[in-house]
């Protein structure tokens, strides 16, 4: 057992632990990060990086289906769903050993193992081999959080699976139902629908993707049933029971017979064997309590991402890694704004968004301003033939400011930044329709719901 | 043939809307480019109001009394054949822009970076241009260690949004502190601002015998507006020093004495003196910009003249390069304009630093508020007929006390001394002055 000192220690190597770590090595401190996974956490390794790979995956399947749409003749093709998660695993690791060339290049010490706190300042690591102890100025506990399950019902990878299951089955079952249609849920029944699962979604919230505009809820539940999913919203599954075929789904007054389960109801803050209540670090409603600065309410002890509360997104906790590395540092950052994290899910159409909902806007008291405008008016959409979809941008119709934008459609994903930095900048609709955009382009459509309302939409 | 649109023009650094006192033109006339067009009132002065355009004054949209906002359309110059309708009919009737609503981008918004006024009404007296509330919230809207950037000149560092609530709420972005990146104002500050103002709003006017509440006249209420952001953010420090005016007595009563020369007064040395000093100590004819020093290498002098009812500064420009002669003509004659309002708009920005001479009320000595963005200004007092010890025992010297306001983010103690000494030993050996 030997002990090692360093000014910081980072518990926990996902998206906002390595970014905080090479935050502070930039800052000139001497950090060591321990892990118990490969570095890059979940993002990297079994979630958002795979799951892009086996999207991408079911947009060239879904491309090529649609081959002759574009006057090519194919004399049939194969779609290997094992290749499929085999390519995505081979995409995971190569972000992977990024991150391990990142830390060899920013002088970061990894200790591969499990971290505990042994005092506010001490980290013990067990490993495979001996157990190493880390002494150091200030901590940031960077844990993550993992999939949960509805009350009775076992995640047991096989039969009810969870995304952790779903990246690693090189199988797709002929059958699944998705409890939760949320980003995970419909972006894995995005996937195994096309690779022909036949996929039914549940939803305890009266529609698909809850969280999202109202109408971008009604857009993607209209391209998924013309797809072929089946979509049951407002539904409460009683019950989760292995039989027939995998598993039966009880739902009040029908019963689903599927060969999986995959649960996506949520994701909980993994905060249980860390230690903290021995120190007292305060949690709330599952998740540690941060001050803006990222600190826990024991001084010097950290944490960010996932276990620091919502929004759960791997770029949210990029910014509070970069938080905390700044305030041990000495400097004093920039909080992070949390009404300004964008929330991208990659489905096909994607979808994007930023601020309020049109429902919470008006339910804010301000009176808005709505200005929409569909891809099939775009030109580079009819080009490309992706023309599902819209732009709808709200704002304060007295100031012109941009409560919301909400995108569903091609490339939603790239196309949302610009309002994210609009409202950085606070910007307001003027700065958006004086930016001349670039033809053809879809961020086009970006401009054109901007003008739309104000009324000065051009192409509609 | 050129349409030229006649704006109200920003006449000086405060002026956010003007008044016509009256047309020297009338619509039909024939203009030439420089022409006069009219006469306006600012904040601060009466002046004239130049042809940028040849033409014939088409239209004139704003008449006599009325006040408007720097950069509202008030007249048309074109040709008689040209077709002014469609910027007629952009142009709402009477006051022109201003008001409540979202300004279109337009021409008047183009020309004028800071906001204007929440809405004047065109009949309403010079008073109401004014807005009460930003008086009444500097005070509290100016941190201690802010720095109100109005003060330092340039434009006002405030996102597109804060900009449009300003606006609309009548808050003076540049009494506001900006917590944004790089001090930017952002929405936060301004809504701060305006709710910190809210509840120190203007008591409803009180009629009676008890007092009397006078409105603020233009200049008063520039005053009123400009001073707290120099003395609330500006760091003063003051270094006061005697001068032995003996032989600069005896020098300007030799020179008066001069048949055909132009009189010399005390203040006219003062200037020469500053002058040549500044460009010795560049230091001090400094100004902050945001975060930088901006050193001039010119001394254009402000030349603090009371008025009845408040002080203007009018600027003598490179008073390093000329003589004592051309400075007491110069001088004397930028005064008389002054108290006339005739001055020029040109004549009443761009000062270096300034010079505030209170000799005449028998003033031994005061301190002055430094007018921003400059770095300084000299007080001076009366010459004094004071006993004075020197090497034969008591005598009786004529003594006169400077003292220079400087502002400490630009320069230190020992910089404003040196100065001071510098200074001090031209008036004391006042041939300097002369070659």
């Amino acid at each position: 057992m030997a002990t090692h000192k360093f000014d910081v220690a980072v518990v926990g190597t996902g998206p906002g632990g390595y970014v905080a770590a090479i935050r502070c090595a930039q800052l000139g401190l001497s950090v060591a990060t321990v892990e118990d996974d490969r570095p890059g956490g979940v993002c990297l390794n079994w979630g958002c990086i795979p799951t892009k790979a086996l999207l991408r995956n079911a947009e060239v399947v879904t491309l090529l289906s649609h081959a002759a749409d574009f006057g090519i003749r194919l004399s049939g093709f194969e779609a290997d769903y094992a290749q499929a998660v085999q390519r995505s695993r081979k995409v995971a690791d190569r972000m992977a050993k990024g991150v391990e060339f990142l830390f060899r290049k920013n002088k970061i010490t990894l200790f591969p193992g499990r971290g505990t706190l042994e005092a506010k300042n001490v980290v013990e690591v067990k490993g495979t081999g001996a157990t190493e102890t880390l002494e150091a100025r200030a901590v940031i506990l960077a844990t993550g959080s993992e999939p949960k399950s509805l009350p009775g019902v076992a995640i047991d990878e096989k039969t009810v699976i969870s995304s952790n299951g779903a990246v690693r089955n090189e199988r797709a079952p002929k059958s699944i139902a998705i409890i939760g249609a949320g980003a995970v849920g419909v972006e894995f029944g995005d996937v195994y629908a096309a690779y022909g699962v036949q996929v039914t979604l549940l939803e305890a919230l009266p529609r698909i993707v809850p969280v999202e505009d109202e109408e971008v809820s009604k857009e993607l539940a209209r391209t998924f049933t013309r797809r072929g999913v089946t979509l049951k919203t407002g539904v409460k599954v009683a019950s989760v029971k292995p039989g027939g075929a995998g598993a039966v789904v009880e739902l009040a007054g029908e019963k689903l017979e599927v060969e999986q389960v995959l649960m996506a109801v949520g994701r909980a803050a993994k905060v249980a064997g860390l230690g903290l209540e021995g120190l007292g670090v305060q949690l709330e409603r599952g998740f540690v309590k941060v001050s803006p600065r990222m600190e826990t309410s024991v001084k010097g002890l950290y944490a960010i991402g996932d276990m620091a509360g919502a929004p759960l997104l791997a770029h949210k906790a990029m910014a509070e890694g970069v938080v905390a590395a700044e305030a041990i540092a000495g400097k004093s950052p920039r909080p992070v704004d949390y009404g300004n994290v964008p929330s991208c899910t990659y489905c096909r159409p994607q979808i994007a968004s930023i601020g309020s909902t049109e429902a919470r806007a008006r339910e804010n008291g301000r009176e808005v301003a709505v200005g929409r405008f569909p891809f099939t008016a775009n030109g580079k959409a009819v080009a490309l033939g992706e023309t599902e979809g819209f732009i709808k941008v709200i704002a304060d119709k007295a100031t012109g400011e941009l409560l919301g934008v909400h995108i569903i459609g091609p490339e939603a994903t790239e196309i949302i930044h610009e309002f994210a930095l609009g409202r950085t900048l606070e910007a307001t609709l003027e700065e958006i329709i004086h930016t001349i955009h670039a033809h053809p382009t879809l961020s086009e459509a970006a401009l054109e719901a901007t003008l739309a309302a104000l009324g000065q939409a051009i192409h509609i | 043939m050129a349409v030229t649109k006649v704006v109200m023009p920003k006449l000086s650094e405060a002026m956010e809307s003007g008044k016509i006192i009256k047309w020297l033109k009338k619509e039909g006339d024939r203009i030439q480019g420089g022409d006069i067009l009219a006469e306006v009132e600012t904040d601060k002065a009466d002046v004239e109001m130049e042809a940028f355009g040849a033409g014939v004054l088409r239209k004139v949209l704003a008449p006599a009394g009325e006040t408007v906002p720097i950069g509202a359309l008030i007249g048309v110059i074109a040709d008689p054949a040209d077709d002014i309708s469609a910027l007629l009919a952009s142009a709402p009737a009477g006051a022109g822009a201003g008001g409540g609503s979202v300004a279109p981008a337009g021409a008047a918004s183009a020309a004028t970076p800071t906001p204007r006024p929440a809405g004047p009404t065109p009949s309403a007296p010079p008073a109401s241009v004014v807005r009460p509330a930003a008086i009444v919230s500097a005070p509290a809207a100016v941190p201690v260690a802010g720095v109100g950037q109005g003060a330092q000149g340039g434009r006002v560092k405030a996102s597109p949004l804060a900009k449009k609530i300003a606006a609309q709420t009548g808050v003076d972005l540049r009494l506001i502190q900006g917590s944004g990146p790089g001090g930017r104002i952002i929405r936060r500050d301004v809504e701060a601002a305006g709710s910190s103002a809210a509840p120190a709003a203007m008591p409803a006017a009180v009629a009676g015998a008890e007092f009397e509440d006078v409105p603020l006249s233009p200049i008063r209420a520039a005053i009123a507006r400009r001073m707290p952001l120099s003395k609330a953010p500006v760091p003063h420090f003051y270094v006061t020093s005697e001068v032995a005016m003996d032989r600069a007595w005896e020098l300007r009563e030799q020179l008066n004495a001069l048949e055909g020369q132009p009189k010399i007064s005390v203040n006219d040395l003062v200037i020469r003196a500053c002058a040549l000093t500044l460009l010795k100590h560049p230091g001090v004819n400094a100004s902050l910009q945001g975060d930088a020093i901006r050193v001039f290498h010119r001394a254009h002098i402000g030349i603090a003249v009371a008025l009845d009812d408040g002080l203007i500064t009018p600027v003598l420009r490179d008073c390093h390069a000329k003589p004592l002669a051309q400075i007491a003509v110069e001088a004397r004659d930028l005064a008389e304009r002054a108290r006339n309002r005739k001055l020029r708009a040109s004549e009443l920005s761009g000062a270096t630093f300034s010079i505030s001479n209170l000799g005449m009320f028998d003033v031994a000595e005061f301190s002055a508020i430094i007018n921003p963005p400059e770095g300084a200004i000299l007080a001076v007092g009366s010459v004094r007929r004071v006993p004075v010890v020197d090497d034969t025992g008591l005598g009786v010297g004529r003594r006169m006390m400077l003292t220079i306001s400087c502002d400490h983010r630009v320069m230190d103690g020992a910089m404003g001394a040196r100065f001071l000494q510098d200074v001090k030993r031209l008036l004391e050996e006042p041939l300097r002055l002369l070659v």
